[in-house]
C-alpha cells in the first residue's frame, strides 16, 4: 500500500465525498417527486442512507493502493475481513442497484454474449457482465484483491465466484457452511471454526495486516448490535399502522448487508429506529389507510419496487414482514465476542436459506402470528433456487395450518425480460379479491 | 432382468433398498450395510405430478426424481439418501422429508465444498461416520470387515471401469456408444457381487481388435440423455472416446487408497477423483482434466450435453469452451431436457458438428 494512494483515499474521504454528496443532494431537491396520497410521509432517514451508500461506492474508486478490496457474498462472515481492514463490495447489493435502475437486462446481456446462459442467476450475470464490460450505474467498482464467498445463501455463489476468480486470476476464499438437513451438529461448528483458522494466514498475506483478536471481538460486538437494532427496526412493523413498509425495509437493508461490523451501520439503524418510534408515537403509517397486512417471501423485485408499493398502498395493503429482510436479524444475535469463531459459525450457518424447509415453515408461521398477517405474497424467483424450490409446498402447508391466503407470482429480481406485467396483475387482482372476502 | 425386477429380487434376498439422488455418495458404506443403492437420475416418466410442486425452471433430474416419489414408484424402498449436490437437490430433499407425507427414513450426506483445506478432509471422514451411525439406528451395527470387503470391491469395480475407458480410448472395445453407456449405467443399481462378474463378462466378450475409422470425441455434462444422441453418434461414425460426465468418469474412476482406516480410505479416494462442478472444483482443474482426456484419446472435439437449468454445469461451460477453442479443439454445447428424445434441430447441430470435425 503506497503513502500517496493512502493520502488520495483520505483526501477523497474527507473532502471529495462530502462535495459529491452536497452536489447530488442539491440536484435531487430540484427533481423532487409529487407525494403519493396513499403513502405516508417518506422516512427522513432516507437522505442519510443515500449519503452513506453513495459515499461507500464513491470511495471504493480510490481504494487502489490504499486499502485491500474484497468482493463478498451477502451471507459471508465479513466481520473477519474487517479485522484486516478490507474495503468490501457486495456484488449482490450492486446487482440490486442495477436492478433498481432498470439496468439488469443490459448488463446481463454482456455476460450472455460470453456464453453465460440466460437461465443463470441474474445477480451473477450482472456481476460477470460488469466484470467483462465495466458497465455499472455506480460509476466504477474497484477490482478486488480477494473474493470471499459463503455458500450459506446458495451454491450458486460458489460457481459464480469461481468464474470471477478464474477471469481475474485472484484468490477465492470459500467459507463452507454445511446445510442443516436436521440440526446443526458439533462437528459442523468445528469444521467451520477450522476453516476460519485456515483462512487467517491467507487473509494476513493478502491484506498485509496482522490478525488482532481484540479488534475482532470489538467488530463482532458492533455487528451483533447492528443486527439486533435492525431486528428492532423490523419489529416496529408489528404496530398498527406500521411506521414503515417492507418496500422501505428492502432499501434500508443496504447497510446491514454491505457495512455490517462497521460503526456507521449501527449509528444509522439507531437513527432509523428513533424515527420509527417517533412515527409510532404520532400514529404515522407507511400506508395512509392500512387495512390489510401482508408478508413477502423472497428477494425484492428491484425494478418494480415503486410501482408495487403504490399498487398495494392504494388498496390499503401494507407489507409488514418479509422472510428476506428478516434474514439479517434472525441469527446474528448468536454472535458473542467471548466465543467469536464458534458464535460466528452458528450465526452464519443457521440462516433461513441454509436451513431445512421445516425450519422455514416454523419461522413463517411465527412471523404470520407476530405481525398479524392477512395475506402472503410468494415471489417465485427463477434466479434463486434455494429460495424458490419448496415454495409451492410451503404455500399449501401454511394455507392448511393457518388458513392464510396467498398468491405466487413469477419474476426475476433484476432481469425484467422474464417478467410478465399482465399475468402478474391478473394474479394479484384475484388475490386482492380473495383478501377482501 | 429389468431394473425393477432386479431390485425386487434383492429385496426378497433380505437386502435393503435405498433410493439415492445424484450424485456422489459412499456406495461402499451402503453395500457394507447390505443396502442396494438404486440411483435416481432419469427415470422414464412423464413429468405431471411434480409440476404441482416445482417451478418450470427446475431441472428435469430433480423433477423426475420427485415424480418417481409422487407416483408411488418408491414404495418398495426402505429409505432415501440425498447427497448435497446442488441447491435444487438440497431443497427437494427437504420437500420430500418435511412437506410430503413420505414416511420413509431420509438420510443426508454433505460434501465439503471447500475441497483444498485439511478441515474439509477431516469433515468428510466425520460425515461418513455420522452417516454410519444414522444408518445403524435403522439397520443395526456395521460390520467393519464387511466395509473393508466392500471397499475392495469398490476398487475392483473402479479398476474394471478404468479398463473399459482405456480400451475405449484406444478403440479396442467392440461396442457402440449406446451399448457402452447402457452397461456403465447398470452400475447405478447392481449390487457389487453381481456387478463385478457382469463387468468382467462384458470385457471378455467385447475386448477386441483396434477399430479404425471412427472419429473420437469427448462427452461432457451430467449424463448421456437423451440416449438417442449416442445412437446418432454411432450412426455418424463417432466414438465417445472418453467422458467428463457426472455419471461417468467424474465418479466412476475412483483412485484406490492404501490407508488402513477404511473411512480415511474412502475420504482419500473421494478427494482424488476427477474434478467436478458439484464439488466446487476450480475451472483450471476441469480445463486441465479435459485437455488431458483430449490428448490421451486424440479427440477431435468435445460435446457438452448439459441438462437445462443445471447451474453447476452451465457456469463452467463458457470458460471451458473458450479455453478449448483457444487450443484448437472444436466444441458443441447442447441444452437438453431429459427423456425428450432428439429434436430435429439437435440432430442437425450434431450432424454439422461431426461433419466439421471429421
Amino acid at each position: 500500500m503506497s503513502l500517496a494512494q493512502k493520502a488520495r483515499y483520505n483526501f477523497m474521504k474527507d473532502l471529495g465525498a462530502p462535495a459529491l454528496l452536497w452536489l447530488q443532494e442539491a440536484q435531487r431537491k430540484k427533481r423532487s417527486r409529487k407525494p403519493n396520497p396513499y403513502l405516508g410521509p417518506p422516512l427522513k432517514c432516507a437522505g442519510r442512507l443515500r449519503e452513506i451508500m453513495t459515499r461507500h461506492y464513491y470511495l471504493s474508486r480510490f481504494t487502489k493502493g490504499a486499502k485491500p478490496v474484497a468482493w463478498v457474498t451477502s451471507g459471508a462472515p465479513v466481520e473477519l475481513l474487517r479485522v484486516f481492514d478490507f474495503y468490501t463490495i457486495y456484488p449482490e447489493n450492486h446487482g440490486a442497484l442495477c436492478g433498481a435502475q432498470k439496468k439488469g437486462p443490459e448488463i446481463c446481456s454482456e455476460a450472455e454474449k460470453k456464453g453465460y446462459h440466460p437461465d443463470l442467476c441474474s445477480y451473477a450475470r450482472i456481476d460477470l457482465g460488469h466484470a467483462f464490460s465495466g458497465k455499472t450505474p455506480a460509476g466504477r467498482l474497484p477490482r478486488p484483491d480477494l473474493l470471499f464467498c459463503a455458500n450459506n445463501i446458495c451454491q450458486t455463489v460458489l460457481y459464480w465466484y469461481k468464474e470471477l476468480s478464474y477471469y481475474w486470476d485472484i484468490p477465492l476464499i470459500i467459507f463452507d457452511t454445511p446445510y442443516n438437513f436436521q440440526d446443526i451438529r458439533k462437528k459442523d461448528i468445528e469444521y467451520m471454526v477450522r476453516q476460519f483458522e485456515e483462512m487467517i494466514p491467507e487473509l494476513e498475506r493478502i491484506s498485509g495486516r496482522k490478525y488482532s483478536h481484540d479488534r475482532f471481538r470489538k467488530i463482532i460486538s458492533i455487528a451483533r448490535e447492528s443486527a439486533s437494532t435492525w431486528g428492532r427496526v423490523l419489529a416496529t412493523m408489528k404496530h398498527r399502522p406500521a411506521p414503515m413498509s417492507i418496500f422501505d425495509a428492502f432499501v434500508h437493508l443496504a447497510p446491514i448487508v454491505s457495512l455490517r461490523g462497521l460503526p456507521v451501520a449501527l449509528d444509522y439503524y439507531r437513527i432509523l429506529l428513533d424515527e420509527l418510534e417517533e412515527r409510532i408515537a404520532k400514529g404515522i403509517g407507511a400506508v395512509t389507510n392500512e387495512r390489510k397486512r401482508l408478508m413477502w417471501d423472497n428477494i425484492a423485485v428491484w425494478f418494480n419496487l415503486r410501482d408495487w408499493s403504490s399498487l398495494f398502498a392504494e388498496r390499503g395493503f401494507n407489507f409488514v414482514a418479509a422472510t428476506y429482510t428478516n434474514a439479517w436479524a434472525e441469527t446474528i444475535h448468536y454472535l458473542d465476542e467471548r466465543f467469536p469463531f464458534e458464535s460466528m459459525a452458528r450465526a452464519y450457518s443457521l440462516v433461513i436459506l441454509n436451513n431445512n424447509l421445516s425450519n422455514r415453515l416454523k419461522l413463517m408461521e411465527q412471523m404470520i402470528r407476530d405481525y398479524e398477517i392477512d395475506g402472503l405474497v410468494i415471489l417465485s424467483l427463477r434466479s434463486c433456487k434455494p429460495y424458490s424450490v419448496g415454495q409451492y409446498d410451503i404455500r399449501r402447508l401454511l394455507g392448511d395450518r393457518l388458513g392464510i391466503r396467498s398468491v405466487v407470482i413469477e419474476s426475476d429480481m433484476t432481469d425484467f425480460r422474464t417478467y410478465s406485467e399482465e399475468q402478474t396483475r391478473t394474479r394479484l387482482e384475484a388475490f386482492f379479491e380473495a383478501l377482501e372476502v | 432382468m429389468t431394473r425393477k425386477d432386479y431390485l425386487l429380487n434383492q429385496k426378497q434376498k433380505g437386502r435393503h433398498l435405498f433410493g439415492v439422488f445424484p450424485a456422489q455418495y459412499p456406495k461402499e458404506l451402503l453395500w457394507a450395510m447390505d443396502i442396494v443403492p438404486a440411483e435416481i437420475w432419469d427415470p422414464p416418466l412423464e413429468i405431471t405430478a411434480a409440476n404441482a410442486h416445482l417451478q418450470p425452471y427446475i431441472c428435469s433430474v430433480v423433477k423426475l426424481g420427485l415424480e418417481l416419489v409422487l407416483e408411488g414408484k418408491c414404495d418398495m424402498l426402505d429409505g432415501f439418501l440425498f447427497p448435497h449436490t446442488c441447491d435444487s437437490i438440497q431443497n427437494i430433499a427437504s420437500v420430500i422429508r418435511d412437506c410430503l407425507s413420505e414416511n420413509k427414513p431420509c438420510y443426508f450426506f454433505y460434501h465439503p465444498k471447500n475441497p483444498h483445506g485439511k478441515a474439509a478432509r477431516d469433515y468428510y471422514v466425520l460425515e461418513l461416520k455420522n452417516l454410519t451411525l444414522s444408518l445403524e439406528k435403522q439397520l443395526g451395527p456395521l460390520n467393519p470387515d464387511a466395509l473393508k470387503q466392500r471397499i475392495q470391491q469398490g476398487h475392483k469395480i473402479s479398476g474394471l471401469f478404468g479398463e473399459f475407458y482405456d480400451l475405449r480410448a484406444k478403440g479396442k472395445l467392440d461396442v457402440g456408444n449406446r451399448e457402452f453407456y447402457e452397461q456403465l449405467r447398470r452400475g447405478e443399481y447392481l449390487f457389487p457381487d453381481d456387478l463385478i462378474p457382469e463387468l468382467e463378462g462384458f470385457l471378455a466378450r467385447n475386448k477386441g481388435k483396434e477399430k479404425k475409422g471412427l472419429t473420437p470425441v469427448i462427452l461432457s455434462g451430467v449424463l448421456p440423455n437423451p440416449p438417442e444422441i449416442l445412437t446418432l453418434l454411432d450412426d455418424l461414425g463417432v466414438s465417445v472416446a472418453h467422458d467428463d460426465l457426472l455419471i461417468g468418469s467424474r465418479r466412476l474412476l475412483v483412485p484406490p487408497s492404501n490407508l488402513k482406516d477404511p473411512f480415511k480410505q474412502l475420504a482419500e479416494s473421494y478427494f482424488s477423483m476427477p474434478p467436478c462442478s458439484t464439488k466446487g472444483a476450480p475451472i483450471v482443474e476441469r480445463r486441465e482434466y479435459l485437455l488431458h482426456l483430449i490428448k490421451a484419446t486424440g479427440a477431435k472435439g468435445v460435446i457438452f450435453n448439459v441438462v437445462k437449468f443445471c447451474e453447476p454445469e452451465w457456469f463452467d461451460v463458457p470458460n471451458l469452451t473458450d479455453e478449448l477453442k483457444k487450443r484448437g479443439t472444436s466444441t458443441l454445447v447442447l441444452d437438453t431436457e431429459l427423456n425428450q428424445g432428439l429434436s430435429g434441430q439437435m440432430k442437425t447441430r450434431v450432424e454439422a458438428f461431426v461433419e466439421m470435425i471429421s
